[in-house]
């Protein structure tokens, strides 16, 4: 399958019809139906969508970045014309009454939104497996996990449907999946892209995320969708990402490799593939130290304080009253359609992450998990801020996940083992950070991803020095 | 510090979610699993006056306070559960906290 700029190109030239590209994605979605990765599409709306695009004169065609580009969307991202469920009961057969602006922003640049894709249910999870309409398989070993919660995304990218998809990140949901499916995955500083449309779950870590099948794929995609937005009170008034020619030398660069995310126990297919990326930087001229991160360990703990208070206040929404179906309780009040509504509408793990957040911010424990966690939160920034400013790093490199992807079912009775899949991720999260996944080699055929961690708004930079090391580093073939 | 029963009772009360009795067990392990591994933060350096972290870029600033066109393109009865005559309708309050 060609990529995003081929595809414009050939569709803003006239060399291809929008219908032309809008039939074959129906055929490649129709074949990854066992994949279980779509949550909504239909052929109907894609034809829709591409007849407007072909309606258009050749001058107006032009000017679309994205002419006739099929992009999928996960599914808590809201659009008017299918329905948006968070793969979640509680949301069943909702459709909204507004487009988020990503998806606002898509549509005029000329993209054809795909499909809806599957997700760990409101995004929480790693696996997929958190979906109320089953989990995404690994498009590479049906038995395995895409990562998550945006496995959907990753898994139809992986997969050759969509050149590129988007998903969301909360402490690691597109950069995990995208290292677990080989394709790359780029997490925006927060506030760079608007959250305007994303149904919340950790308002201060959200952010909407692009999968590419290659750096260039996720990069023209990322410009589209970014810049301010009056819509979203956290975004950055700056102008979209104007993106930087690709690099071919790195001489005037300086990697920092934190210690504290190359442990002991790293697996050894992981720590090859990076050892291997850290000479191709060295041999594109470029300078690799070690650096450390003291305060790397408290990420999970401090993540997972966090994002489950933030999701406790921002999943109160969700009652019964204003969307989705309705439960009445025994009782026949509205606490009892409350709790009945709530109590049937959503599944394990977001009742877990409910009940969770809601205790760290009870009387008499706030103190000691909430704000605790939000102190943390600032060293963990101030240790990122160091490197890049006192030690003068532009970019760090660590694997993105510290195995390739696990089997469906290996952590899904121990919610703790399953947080420590976002263990290279998540303080990325809380410190607000861009960064982005890169597939580097394979591990007895699995992907393994690497981490470029940058200061905030060093996208454009972040990614010619993606597309140097991509030049270089064979994202396929086997490490030993 | 471990969890009971009626913690998670407690809780599942502040966040108005019904709880299956058969499912009780399950979560007071798996709730008190989480809470051990996030009590890590105990060990972290940062005392009573340690700032906290503020989330947002420092360009962010506050928007106006303007009423704007919402621009949906369905209305409310389109989505809602329960609409009727420009509301959400709802059951009676009967069981309020403290209500007689």
């Amino acid at each position: 399958m060609s990529g995003v700029g081929m595809i414009a190109e050939a569709v803003s030239s006239g060399l291809t019809t929008a219908a032309s590209v809008a039939r074959e994605v129906g055929g490649r979605l129709t074949g990854a139906m066992p994949l279980n990765a779509t949550l909504h599409w239909s052929q109907a709306l894609l034809d829709r969508q591409a007849a407007a695009l072909d309606a258009l004169s050749p001058a107006e065609r032009v000017t679309r970045p994205l002419a006739g580009v099929p992009i999928a969307l996960k599914d808590n991202m809201v659009t008017t014309d299918e329905p948006t469920t968070c793969a979640s009961k509680i949301l069943e057969g909702y459709v909204s009454p507004y487009d988020a602006t990503v998806v606002s922003r898509l549509r005029a640049a000329g993209a054809i939104l795909a499909s809806k894709t599957n997700l760990d249910e409101f995004a929480m999870g790693s696996s997929t497996e958190h979906s109320a309409y089953g989990r995404v398989h690994h498009p590479l070993d049906a038995a395995r996990v895409p990562g998550g919660s945006s496995g959907g995304s990753a898994a139809l990218v992986a997969a050759g449907v969509v050149p590129a998809a988007l998903g969301s990140e909360t402490g690691g949901s597109v950069r995990q999946p995208a290292s677990f499916c080989g394709i790359v995955g780029v997490k925006p500083t927060y506030g760079r892209v608007s959250r305007y449309g994303l149904v919340a779950f950790g308002s201060s870590l959200d952010q909407i995320s692009v999968f590419g099948r290659k750096v260039d794929d996720a990069a023209r995609v990322l410009a589209a969708i970014s810049g301010h937005d009056a819509h979203d009170s956290t975004s950055a008034p700056l102008p979209p990402l104007a993106l930087e020619p690709a690099r071919h030398e790195l001489t005037s660069f300086t990697f920092g490799m934190p210690r504290e995310y190359f442990p002991a126990d790293l697996h050894g297919g992981v720590r090859a593939a990076l050892d291997r990326t850290a000479h191709a930087l060295q041999q594109l001229g470029a300078t690799i130290k070690e650096v450390s991160l003291p305060h790397a360990r408290f990420a999970v703990p401090t993540y997972y304080i966090v994002a489950p208070a933030e999701a406790a206040a921002n999943l109160a929404r969700f009652d019964g009253v204003r969307y989705g179906p309705r439960h009445v309780g025994p009782e026949g009040d509205v606490q009892a359609l409350y709790r009945a509504t709530r109590g049937h509408g959503f599944g394990p793990e977001v009742r877990r992450r409910i009940l969770i957040g809601t205790y760290v911010l009870s009387s008499g424990y706030y103190d000691a998990y909430y704000r605790k966690a939000q102190q943390t939160r600032a060293l963990l920034a101030e240790d990122f801020r160091k490197v890049f400013v006192e030690q003068q790093v532009d970019f760090l490199l660590t694997p993105t996940t510290p195995t390739p992807a696990f089997k469906a079912g290996e952590k899904m009775e121990d919610p703790v083992a399953m947080y420590l899949a976002d263990i290279f991720t998540c303080s990325i999260n809380l410190a607000g950070l861009p960064a982005l996944s890169l597939p580097v080699g394979r591990g007895e055929g699995l992907p393994i991803g690497a981490q470029l961690v940058g200061p905030m708004f060093s996208e454009a930079r972040m990614l010619a020095v993606a597309s140097a090391i991509e030049a270089v580093v064979d994202a396929v073939g086997e490490v030993r | 510090m471990s969890i009971r029963r009626e913690d998670v009772l407690h809780v599942a009360r502040l966040a108005a979610l019904d709880v299956a009795e058969e499912d009780l067990p399950r979560l007071v392990e798996q709730m008190g699993r989480i809470v051990e591994f996030v009590a890590q933060l105990e060990e972290v350096p940062a005392g009573d006056s340690a700032p906290p972290f503020v989330a947002g870029p420092a360009q962010v600033t506050l928007r106006a306070d303007e009423i704007v066109p919402s621009g949906l393109v369905r209305p409310p009865v389109a989505f809602a559960p329960e609409f009727t005559k420009g509301f959400f309708s709802v059951p009676k309050l009967g069981a309020m906290e403290g209500a007689e």
